[in-house]
């Protein structure tokens, strides 16, 4: 039917023109957010999806569909699941190490007030250096045989201390994963500062008047205000841990022998080494369903946490 | 009328015609050369060509190695590659060709006998594929040799090992005395790599590897050599031949030869570029080092004399999305001429030209090598198909890491040569 034939007494006909419709203002609002996210989230995702099902090495026209092949022989793949395994771990260390040290420094730098400027440059340094500047420093840092660490543990006698640190496979996710920690504990630290920056000076003064100790006040005020912002700071721990490339690949390369392979670097050397792109994008497909089931997860529990807090 | 602005407008459309007309044709290239020698005497070759062929223009990148790796699969893949670009030859190569991506020289050699004839025949080895010729040779003739320090061994009263009982019996000595008898940096695993080839050359000859990869007749990755190569090598590991961390050193930074010049490690397993490295980094070491081949394995069926390494290396092509591949071919033949030739040898660089003056002698020694050499054999990592030089890298350093059996490893290649190999 006609719309302008029923003509209604809150919008009288004028005659010459017509109101655009109501949807109209807020789609070329998000227009070019949609078409942006399109292009570079949707198609990007989709694409790669769809690649998980073919043999290709990336180069010319010879695609081969496979169906399923692909995801059956990753199901298959020890290396794909021992990187999932570093990946886990990587992630467990992350919210068990990175967040409790992050919290202490932003209490104490809390705490500090005046000349808690300089520490907290201090602190905030490791997230502003390039993750490759860091992966270079860090392999001579780590250097069994001329690295700072191993010379002062020979020095003060402790030679027993000093590891092979990269090259050894016990040690090596171990030790890449403490560079991952300190490189982004002042994240987590800015975070909390943030956080505590609105705890609300009364509250504690009325504490402190009622008799609360130190500890008393941060198990229950400090620590329920930041709630929210230690369950986000998990989040995000977990969900880049999950993704985490970049230093690991520049201090190991996912070596030796795969001992610190995680799933982005098993994706990088399958499409860039192996020329096995099909099977790369399988990868990294598997990588964000793993990634987007454990959020989604993790944000149903945070949920079902604040219900109850 | 005032006829003023239509001259002028005139004059404006002729000036951006003739701008038009002589914006130059741009040739990309790009290659790996970034040591101040390497890089300047391609810029000087890529002058001379601009300046014998005006209205063309030479774009020039040079990236590191590994990254130009990477770089290199992604223009390919995007359909964008330079003009002209480096490679090793090979299986990686092959891939290009096979997506019809590389041009294919034969016929502008064909046109040009006198140009081909100066090279060596086998430096077109690696960058032949079907009879056609998809490159030309480039930068340098390498072997994989063994360094040593010549004042550690006078010291030890140690020789040059010509077999591998000698060489453990050195291994032997040097461990005694504290010295680590090898550097050896196997992050990337290509370095670790050199070991496993000349054993597989020198107890099973060039032709095993040769039967594996091209699925002859009784070729297999699980030929006994392949099995026995890796035994070897782990004895070798076992014996403490290796400075500590070798799985975990980056060759890119140096840790291997920084061990060599502390006197920490005697001796080094490398390609022949070693020695423009050492000469660059640490002159004072220089003097006091020297190389020996890798030693025989008794009973063996490959030659002492067979060479791992590469006659011509970096070798130059032409993409088919090339525009102008005839200025690209004159580009490419500029960059190995007569001066370019010269230029490299003064920068420690074998052109693998079949004339050549050589007054340095270690030099001298190299390309006598690799020119006596019964075999020589390409890298295995730049010549097998890329899927499966990523698991011989894999299998190399577990091998070394003693965490997989040789057995286990020639079992895991041949499975997978079976499956990809047609």
């Amino acid at each position: 039917m006609n719309r302008q034939a029923t003509p209604t007494a809150a919008a009288p006909w004028t005659g010459r023109r017509r109101h655009a419709p109501e949807w109209l203002a807020p789609a070329l609002f998000l227009a070019p957010a949609l078409a942006l996210l399109a292009v570079f989230l949707l198609y990007p995702l989709i694409e790669s999806l769809r690649l998980s099902l073919v043999e290709w090495n990336g180069l010319g026209k010879g695609r081969v569909d496979v169906g399923l092949d692909n995801w059956s022989a990753l199901l298959r793949d020890a290396q794909f699941w021992r990187a999932l395994g570093n990946n886990l771990l990587l992630a467990l260390m992350s919210v068990l190490v990175q967040l409790p040290i992050a919290l202490a420094l932003a209490l104490l730098l809390d705490k500090a007030g005046r000349g808690s400027r300089t520490l907290k440059i201090l602190y905030f340094l490791p997230l502003l250096f390039s993750s490759v500047a860091l992966g270079v420093i860090f392999k001579n840092i780590f250097d069994p045989h001329f690295g700072p660490i191993n010379t002062a543990l020979n020095a003060i006698g402790a030679t027993a201390l000093a590891q092979d640190w990269l090259g050894d496979r016990r040690f090596a996710l171990l030790t890449v994963t403490a560079v991952v920690c300190w490189q982004n504990i002042p994240f987590y630290m800015i975070l909390f500062l943030a956080a505590l920056a609105s705890f609300p000076p009364e509250l504690r003064e009325a504490a402190r008047l009622d008799g609360a100790s130190d500890a008393t006040i941060f198990w229950k005020i400090k620590l329920p205000h930041l709630q929210g912002t230690v369950r986000t700071a998990a989040m995000l721990a977990v969900i880049g841990s999950l993704r985490y490339f970049d230093l690991i690949y520049v201090m190991t390369g996912g070596g030796p022998e795969g001992a610190s392979e995680l799933m982005a670097t098993y994706m990088y050397r399958t499409v860039f080494s192996s020329f096995q792109l099909g099977y790369g994008s399988t990868v990294a497909s598997a990588m964000f369903l793993v990634v987007a089931l454990i959020a989604a997860f993790g944000m149903r529990l945070t949920k079902r946490f604040e219900t109850r807090v | 009328m005032n006829p003023a602005p239509l001259c002028s407008a005139a004059l404006a459309f002729g000036l951006a015609t003739a701008a038009l007309a002589q914006e130059p044709k741009v040739i990309t290239e790009w290659d790996i050369q970034t040591q101040p020698g390497g890089s300047k005497l391609i810029q000087e070759a890529q002058a001379r060509f601009e300046k014998a062929n005006p209205g063309f223009k030479v774009q020039r990148t040079q990236i590191p190695n590994d990254a130009y790796k990477t770089k290199l699969k992604i223009a390919m893949g995007a359909n964008e590659p330079p003009c002209v670009f480096t490679s090793w030859g090979g299986g990686v190569l092959r891939e290009y060709i096979k997506a019809g991506q590389v041009v294919d020289l034969g016929p502008y050699l064909a046109k040009d006998p006198a140009f081909r004839e100066r090279f060596l025949p086998s430096a077109f080895d690696a960058i032949t594929w079907q009879g056609k010729t998809y490159g030309l040779p480039g930068e340098n003739t390498t072997a994989a040799v063994i360094y040593y320090n010549t004042e550690i061994f006078a010291k030890f009263g140690l020789a040059p090992p010509k077999t591998w009982p000698e060489l453990m019996k050195l291994v032997e000595t040097l461990k005694a005395n504290d010295v680590a008898p090898f550097a050896l940096a196997n992050k990337a695993k290509w370095p670790g790599s050199m070991y496993y080839m000349y054993l597989v050359d020198r107890i099973g000859g060039p032709e095993v590897f040769r039967k594996a990869i091209a699925r002859a007749p009784g070729g297999s990755f699980a030929d006994p050599a392949f099995v026995e190569a890796g035994k070897y090598l782990q004895e070798l590991v076992k014996a403490g031949a290796f400075a500590q961390g070798f799985n975990g050193l980056d060759y890119d930074i140096g840790a291997a030869r920084r061990l060599l010049y502390s006197g920490k490690a005697a001796m080094e397993l490398m390609g022949t570029w070693e020695s423009s490295n050492i000469k660059n980094e640490n002159p004072e070491f220089a003097k006091k080092v020297d190389f020996f081949p890798f030693p025989g394995v008794p009973g063996g069926k490959g030659q002492a004399g067979n060479v791992v390494g590469s006659v011509g290396q970096n070798f130059y092509s032409i993409s088919t999305a090339c525009k102008t591949p005839e200025a690209a071919y004159q580009l490419i033949t500029t960059m190995l001429d007569e001066a370019s030739v010269k230029a490299r040898l003064a920068d420690k660089r074998l052109v693998p030209v079949k004339e050549l003056t050589i007054a340095d002698a270690p030099m001298q020694r190299v390309m006598q090598l690799v020119a006596d050499a019964p075999a020589v054999q390409l890298w295995y990592d730049q010549e097998l198909p890329p899927q499966l030089a990523e698991l011989h890298k894999d299998t190399v350093q577990a091998l070394f890491g003693l965490s997989i059996t040789p057995e286990e490893a020639a079992q895991k290649m041949q499975a997978l040569a079976a499956q990809i190999l047609k």
